[in-house]
C-alpha cells in the first residue's frame, strides 16, 4: 500500500498553510472547500489517523461522486472527515456511505443538482450502531451526537469537495435544507416490535449496514389520541397526503419513521411491518380533485392517461404506487409522535453492509484497521 | 448530448439563465467544454402553452444560426 506521504507529493493532493487554524479556515472558505461552519485543519498527521481504519488503497476511487464526477478516493474522502470533526472509527461508515450513494439506482446526479430539497439521508443499522454510539433515540435527527453530527457533515462535505455541489452551479436547490448540513440517524432496534430495516432489505441482523435515501426533512405526525393500530396509522396516513410532494409523480419510496411508542400500539395490534404498508398505501389517497386544475389536465391526464384521462374528482391518486414502496424504520425516543419523510422520488434507497475488503461482514470498524 | 457532439455531430443544449453554470460544468465534466448553450428566457415550469411557444421563439434564431456555422 502507498504511503501517505507519497500520496501527498501528488499533484494537487496536498496544499501549504500556515500552521494556524484561523489561516486554514480563511484558505477553506477562500476556495469554497467548506460548509460555512469552521473546519478541522485536515493536516497529514490528522489524515493518516482517519485512514488508519480504512483497509482499501488509499490513492484508488471507491466511487465517482456527480455531479462533477469527482474520484472519492479515500485520501479525500478521509481529508473530508478529519474537517468534519468524525473520529477515526467513523471512518467506513462513511465510505460505505459514499459507495451507496454513487450507485446507479440512487441517482445522485439528480439527488445534488435537483432543485427539489432533498439531502442523502444515511440510516444506520447493526452492531456498528452501539459501537460508534450513534443516536437512535430523542433527537436522532438533531444535534447533540458527534457521530451522527459529524459522519452527515462529512458527507456533505465530500458532496460538495469531491462532487462539485456548490450552491448555483452543481446544487441548484431552489431552498436547500438543514439537512443538507447532516443528515444521519439509526434505527432504534431495541426499541423496534418489527425485523430492522437492514433485515428486511436483505441483509442478516448480525450485519451493519446503511440504507441512503435522498430526503426530504421530517414532516412530524402528532398522534396522542389513537389507542388502536388502525388509529396511528390512519393519522400517518393523513400525513402522508401532500399535493406537492415530488414522490406523486415517481415510483418513489417515502420514508414513514414510527417513533417507538407508535410502533409499539401498531404491532400490538397484530400488524407487521408488510401490514401495515399495506394499509398506509391503502388509506394515502388524494381525490383528484384536490390538485390543480392545471396538474390535472397537463399532468395526470397526460402522464398517467390510462387512470385519469377521464376521471372525475373523486378518483384516487396513490401516494405510492405499491405498498412494498414504502419504508418503516422505528427511530426515536418516548413521544407520541410519528414522522413521514417523503423523497426527491426519482431516486430508490440503497442498503449496503459494512463489509471487509474479503468479503465478510464486518464484526468491528476495527476490521478495517491496517 | 455530449456523446453526440463526441461523434462530430453538431449538439447543443438549450438552458435558462440560472442553469447555465450548472450546464457549463457538465459540459466540461462530460468532455465537451465547447457544446453550445442556447439561452431562453427563466423559467420554464409553470408556462401557459403560449408562453412555451414564446421561448421556442427564442430558441429557434440560435438553433438556426447553429446549424447554420455548422456548415461553413
Amino acid at each position: 500500500m502507498t504511503d501517505l506521504s507519497t500520496l501527498l507529493k501528488t499533484q494537487g493532493a496536498s496544499l501549504e498553510a500556515d500552521d494556524d487554524f484561523d489561516a486554514v479556515n480563511a484558505l477553506m472558505r477562500e476556495r469554497g472547500w467548506s460548509d460555512g461552519l469552521p473546519i478541522v485543519p485536515p493536516t497529514a498527521q490528522r489524515v493518516e489517523q482517519m485512514l488508519a481504519y480504512c483497509d482499501r488503497p488509499w490513492g484508488e476511487p471507491i466511487a465517482k461522486m456527480a455531479p462533477r464526477y469527482g474520484e472519492a478516493t479515500p485520501l479525500r474522502l478521509a481529508a473530508n472527515a478529519v474537517m468534519a470533526g468524525c473520529r477515526p472509527e467513523y471512518f467506513p461508515v462513511i465510505m460505505l456511505a459514499v459507495e451507496a450513494m454513487c450507485e446507479e439506482p440512487f441517482n445522485l446526479y439528480a439527488v445534488q443538482a435537483t432543485t427539489h430539497l432533498c439531502a442523502p439521508l444515511v440510516i444506520v443499522n447493526g452492531p456498528v450502531v452501539k459501537e460508534l454510539d450513534i443516536n437512535a433515540g430523542h433527537n436522532a435527527f438533531g444535534p447533540g451526537w458527534q457521530a451522527n453530527a459529524t459522519i452527515g457533515r462529512a458527507i456533505r462535505l465530500a458532496l460538495v469537495n469531491i462532487g462539485g455541489a456548490i450552491p448555483g452551479s452543481g446544487d441548484m436547490s431552489t431552498f436547500g435544507a438543514p439537512s443538507k448540513f447532516s443528515y444521519v440517524a439509526a434505527e432504534n432496534e431495541a426499541q423496534s416490535p418489527w425485523e430492522p430495516l437492514h433485515v428486511e432489505r436483505g441483509l442478516p441482523k448480525e450485519a451493519s449496514a446503511i440504507t441512503v435515501i435522498g430526503a426530504e426533512c421530517p414532516h412530524n405526525v402528532n398522534d396522542h389520541e389513537s389507542i388502536t393500530a388502525e388509529g396511528i396509522l390512519t393519522t400517518i396516513a393523513g400525513t402522508m397526503l401532500d399535493a406537492g410532494a415530488n414522490d406523486l409523480y415517481y415510483d418513489a419510496q417515502p420514508l414513514i419513521v414510527m417513533g417507538p411508542e407508535h410502533a409499539k400500539t401498531v404491532a400490538d395490534g397484530g400488524l407487521s411491518k408488510a401490514q401495515a404498508k399495506r394499509f398506509l398505501f391503502e388509506h394515502a389517497h388524494l381525490p383528484l380533485g384536490r390538485f390543480s386544475q392545471e396538474n390535472i389536465e397537463r399532468r395526470f391526464r397526460v402522464t398517467w392517461k390510462e387512470r385519469f384521462a377521464t376521471a372525475g374528482p373523486e378518483a384516487p391518486v396513490p401516494m405510492v404506487q405499491k405498498p412494498e414502496d414504502l419504508l418503516i424504520a422505528v427511530i426515536g425516543g418516548a413521544g407520541k409522535h410519528s414522522a413521514v419523510i417523503n423523497t426527491f422520488g426519482a431516486t430508490r434507497a440503497v442498503t449496503r453492509a459494512l463489509k471487509t475488503r474479503d468479503g465478510r461482514y464486518a464484526k468491528s470498524v476495527s476490521d478495517f484497521r491496517k | 448530448m455530449s456523446e453526440l457532439r463526441k461523434r462530430g455531430l453538431q449538439a447543443a443544449v438549450i438552458c435558462s439563465e440560472p442553469f447555465l453554470k450548472l450546464g457549463k460544468n457538465q459540459a466540461r465534466v462530460f468532455g465537451v467544454p465547447d457544446l453550445p448553450l442556447l439561452l431562453i428566457p427563466h423559467p420554464l415550469g409553470g408556462l401557459s402553452l403560449e408562453q412555451v411557444e414564446g421561448r421556442a421563439q427564442h430558441a429557434i434564431p440560435q438553433v438556426v444560426e447553429l446549424i447554420k456555422t455548422s456548415f461553413k
